[in-house]
C-alpha cells in the first residue's frame, strides 16, 4: 500500500512539474504584459502535436526536445509581434478575446491537419522501462521529465533572479512604466518574454505527449487546470507557479487514489479554499 | 401653434419605446420568414442571454466568463424540477433562475473581491469547476448524456384555464412575452439611477469610491442581475429544447455570448440581439455546410477586436452619424 502510494506521489509530482512549466510561463505573460493569454493551451497542444511530426519523421524524440519549443517560441513571437502587440495597456477584455479566438482558431487548424481523433505518442525507445529504487519500480520516462523539469524550473529560477533579463521582467511586474522610463526598449522585452513563455509551454507539451497521448482538445483542458494553478500560486509569482503546480498535481494524483471520479474537481476545491483563506493566492505580489 | 395633433405624451413614448417595439414587431414576424421556428426560438432565447451580458459588461465594465454556468446551471435547474417535483410551467421558470441568481450571488462575491483581470480569471476557474461538477455528477446531471424525459408543461392554473405550449410556435410566443419584459426591465436598468452608478463604476471606479459608493456592492449586484436573466434565459432554453446537457455549461457557451455582444456592439442592448442573430444563424448555417466553421468564429474574434471595436450597431451608427453631417 505505501508502494501504491508512493509510486502515485511520483506520479503527481511528474504531472505537477508540467503544470509548473505551464503555469510559469502563463504567469509571467499575465504578471508583465498584463493578459491573461488563452491561447497559451493551444501552445501545449501545437507542442504535442508538432512532436508527434518531428518524431515520426526524424524519428529522434532528441530533436523534438529541441526543435519543438523553437518552433512554438516562433509562431507565439509572430503572433505578439503582428496581433498582440496591438492590444497593450488596453482593456483587458480586448486582449481575451484575442487569445480566445486565437485558441480556437488554432484548435480549429489542428483538427484540419490532424484530424480529430486523437494519436498515440510512443515513448522513446531509449527511455521506456522502469528503474526500482527502493524496491518500488519508476518508469524511466517519468523520471526523466521529473529531471528534464526540475533542471527547466531551476534555470527559469536563476534566469529571473539572477540575470539582467530577469530583473527587467520582475521590475516590469510591478510597475511597467518605470522600467520602460529607465530606457529599456519594453517592445523588444515583451517579445522575447512571450517567446520563451510559448517555447516552455510547447517543451510541456512534448514531455506531457507520450504520457497521456495527444487529442486536439488537450489544450482546452489544460488551460483550466492552468489557470486554477495560477490562482492557488498567486499571479506574478514564480515561486507561487511551482508551489500551485506541485499542489495541483500532488493532489489529483492522490485524490485519484481514493476517487478517481473527483480528480479534476479537487483542484477547482484547492483553488476556493485557498482563495477563502487567502484572496491573492498563495505568493501573489498584488492584485 | 404646433400642427402635431397627437397628444405630447404618446409622441414621447414613442421616441423613447421606438426601437423597443420595433425589436418586438421583428421578433413577432421572426418564426414566420426564418427556416423552422426552433432557430427563431433559439435566436431569441441566446438574444436574452447576451443582452443581460451586456448589462454587466456594457454598462457594468464587469467582464466575467461564467455566462454558461448561469445559463446552464438554469437549465439543469428547470430540468431537475420538471423531472423530479412538480409539472408547474412556473415553477419550472423560478427554480432556473433562482439557481443561476444564487450562483451569480455566490460567484460574483469571490470574484469582486479582486480586480481586472484576476477578477476575470476566478469566474473562469468557477466555471470550470461547475463543468466538471456537473460532468462527474452523472447521477444528479446525466453525466455526458444529459437529461431526457422532460415533457413541456402547459400554460395553466388549474380549474381556471389552460393554454397548450406544445407546438413550437405557442412555445415561441409564450418566452416572446418574457423577453420582451426582460428586455425592457433592462433597459430601464440601464437608465435608472442604478444603472448610471454602474456607468460611473465602469469609466472610473476609483473615483465612483471617492464619491462614496460601495463599487463592489455594485459589481455583485450587476453579476446576480446578469445572472437573474442568464438564467431565465437557461430556463426557457431547457423547455424550448426538453433536454438537459453538459454542452450548456461548457465554456464554448460563454464563448459565443461574448461574441454575440462583441459583434453586435457592446453596451447598446440592441446590438448584442443582432448579435444573437448573426451567430445563431451564423452557426446554424456554417455548421452544416463545414465542420471546422469555428475556425471563422476564431478568425471573427480577432477581427472584431481590431477593426470593430463597437460591433455592428457601432458601425451603423457611425454610418447613420456621416449621413446627418453630410445632409
Amino acid at each position: 500500500m505505501t508502494d501504491l502510494i508512493i509510486a502515485q506521489a511520483f506520479n503527481g509530482l511528474v504531472l505537477g512539474m508540467i503544470y509548473v512549466l505551464l503555469a510559469m510561463g502563463l504567469s509571467i505573460v499575465w504578471g508583465m504584459m498584463d493578459i491573461i493569454n488563452f491561447a497559451h493551451g493551444l501552445f501545449f497542444a501545437i507542442g504535442a502535436y508538432l512532436a508527434f511530426t518531428v518524431a515520426s519523421w526524424s524519428g529522434s524524440f532528441l530533436v523534438c526536445l529541441l526543435a519543438v519549443p523553437l518552433a512554438t517560441a516562433l509562431i507565439g513571437m509572430l503572433l505578439e509581434v503582428t496581433l498582440l502587440r496591438r492590444l497593450y495597456g488596453q482593456n483587458i477584455l480586448y486582449q481575451i478575446l484575442m487569445t480566445y479566438g486565437i485558441a480556437i482558431a488554432g484548435r480549429e487548424l489542428i483538427i484540419m491537419i490532424y484530424g480529430p481523433v486523437g494519436k498515440s505518442f510512443d515513448q522513446p525507445e531509449l527511455l521506456t522501462g522502469v528503474i526500482p529504487i527502493a524496491g518500488i519500480f519508476f518508469p524511466i520516462y517519468r523520471v526523466f521529465v521529473f529531471g528534464l523539469t526540475a533542471l527547466l524550473t531551476f534555470g527559469m529560477w536563476f534566469v529571473i533572479e539572477k540575470t539582467r533579463w530577469g530583473s527587467i521582467i520582475r521590475a516590469g511586474t510591478e510597475n511597467l512604466k518605470m522600467v520602460s522610463c529607465l530606457g529599456i526598449n519594453i517592445s523588444r522585452v515583451f517579445t522575447l518574454t512571450f517567446g520563451v513563455a510559448m517555447a516552455i509551454a510547447g517543451l510541456s507539451g512534448v514531455l506531457a505527449a507520450p504520457m497521456r497521448g495527444i487529442e486536439p482538445f488537450m489544450g482546452d483542458l489544460i488551460l483550466g487546470i492552468c489557470f486554477a494553478t495560477v490562482v492557488i500560486g498567486g499571479m506574478g509569482s514564480f515561486a507561487g507557479a511551482v508551489a500551485g503546480g506541485l499542489i495541483v498535481g500532488l493532489s489529483q494524483s492522490m485524490v485519484t487514489l481514493v476517487m478517481p471520479s473527483a480528480s479534476v474537481i479537487i483542484i477547482f476545491m484547492v483553488m476556493a479554499a485557498i482563495l477563502l483563506i487567502r484572496p491573492r493566492g498563495l505568493m501573489g505580489i498584488r492584485d | 401653434m404646433p400642427t402635431c395633433t397627437e397628444p405630447a405624451w404618446l409622441n414621447r413614448w414613442w421616441l423613447s419605446h421606438r426601437l423597443l417595439i420595433l425589436l418586438a414587431g421583428l421578433f413577432a414576424v421572426f418564426p414566420f420568414v426564418l427556416p423552422y421556428t426552433a432557430l427563431a426560438n433559439e435566436i431569441m432565447l441566446f438574444a436574452l442571454a447576451a443582452v443581460a451580458f451586456d448589462l454587466c459588461l456594457g454598462y457594468g465594465g464587469v467582464m466575467m466568463f461564467c455566462q454558461a454556468s448561469f445559463f446552464g446551471v438554469a437549465v439543469y435547474a428547470t430540468a431537475l424540477t420538471l423531472l423530479h417535483l412538480t409539472s408547474n410551467l412556473f415553477a419550472a421558470i423560478a427554480m432556473g433562475v433562482l439557481a443561476a441568481s444564487l450562483l451569480a450571488l455566490v460567484v460574483g462575491f469571490l470574484a469582486t473581491q479582486r480586480s481586472g483581470s484576476y477578477s476575470v480569471l476566478l469566474t473562469l476557474a468557477f466555471a470550470e469547476m461547475i463543468y466538471f461538477i456537473a460532468f462527474q455528477w452523472s447521477g444528479l446531471t446525466g453525466g455526458d448524456n444529459g437529461l431526457t424525459g422532460i415533457k413541456r408543461p402547459n400554460l395553466e392554473i388549474p380549474g381556471l384555464f389552460s393554454v397548450s405550449l406544445q407546438s413550437s410556435l405557442a412555445y415561441y410566443f409564450f418566452s416572446f412575452v418574457f423577453f420582451i419584459a426582460a428586455f425592457y426591465t433592462i433597459r430601464r436598468i440601464t437608465l435608472s439611477p442604478f444603472g448610471k452608478v454602474l456607468m460611473a463604476v465602469r469609466e472610473n471606479e476609483q473615483r465612483a469610491q471617492a464619491i462614496g459608493y460601495d463599487t463592489r456592492r455594485y459589481k455583485m449586484a450587476v453579476f446576480v442581475i446578469g445572472g437573474f436573466f442568464m438564467g431565465l434565459a437557461g430556463s426557457l432554453y431547457c423547455m424550448y429544447i426538453c433536454f438537459a446537457h453538459i454542452h450548456y455549461v461548457h465554456f464554448e457557451v460563454s464563448g459565443n455570448i461574448v461574441m454575440m455582444v462583441l459583434t453586435g456592439g457592446m453596451g447598446t442592448l440592441f446590438g448584442p440581439v443582432i448579435g444573437a442573430f448573426i451567430i445563431v444563424l451564423a452557426s446554424d448555417v456554417a455548421s452544416a455546410l463545414w465542420d471546422r466553421w469555428m475556425l471563422i468564429m476564431g478568425a471573427m474574434f480577432v477581427f472584431f477586436v481590431l477593426f470593430a471595436r463597437g460591433g455592428l450597431w457601432g458601425l451603423f451608427e457611425k454610418l447613420m452619424r456621416v449621413r446627418l453631417r453630410n445632409r
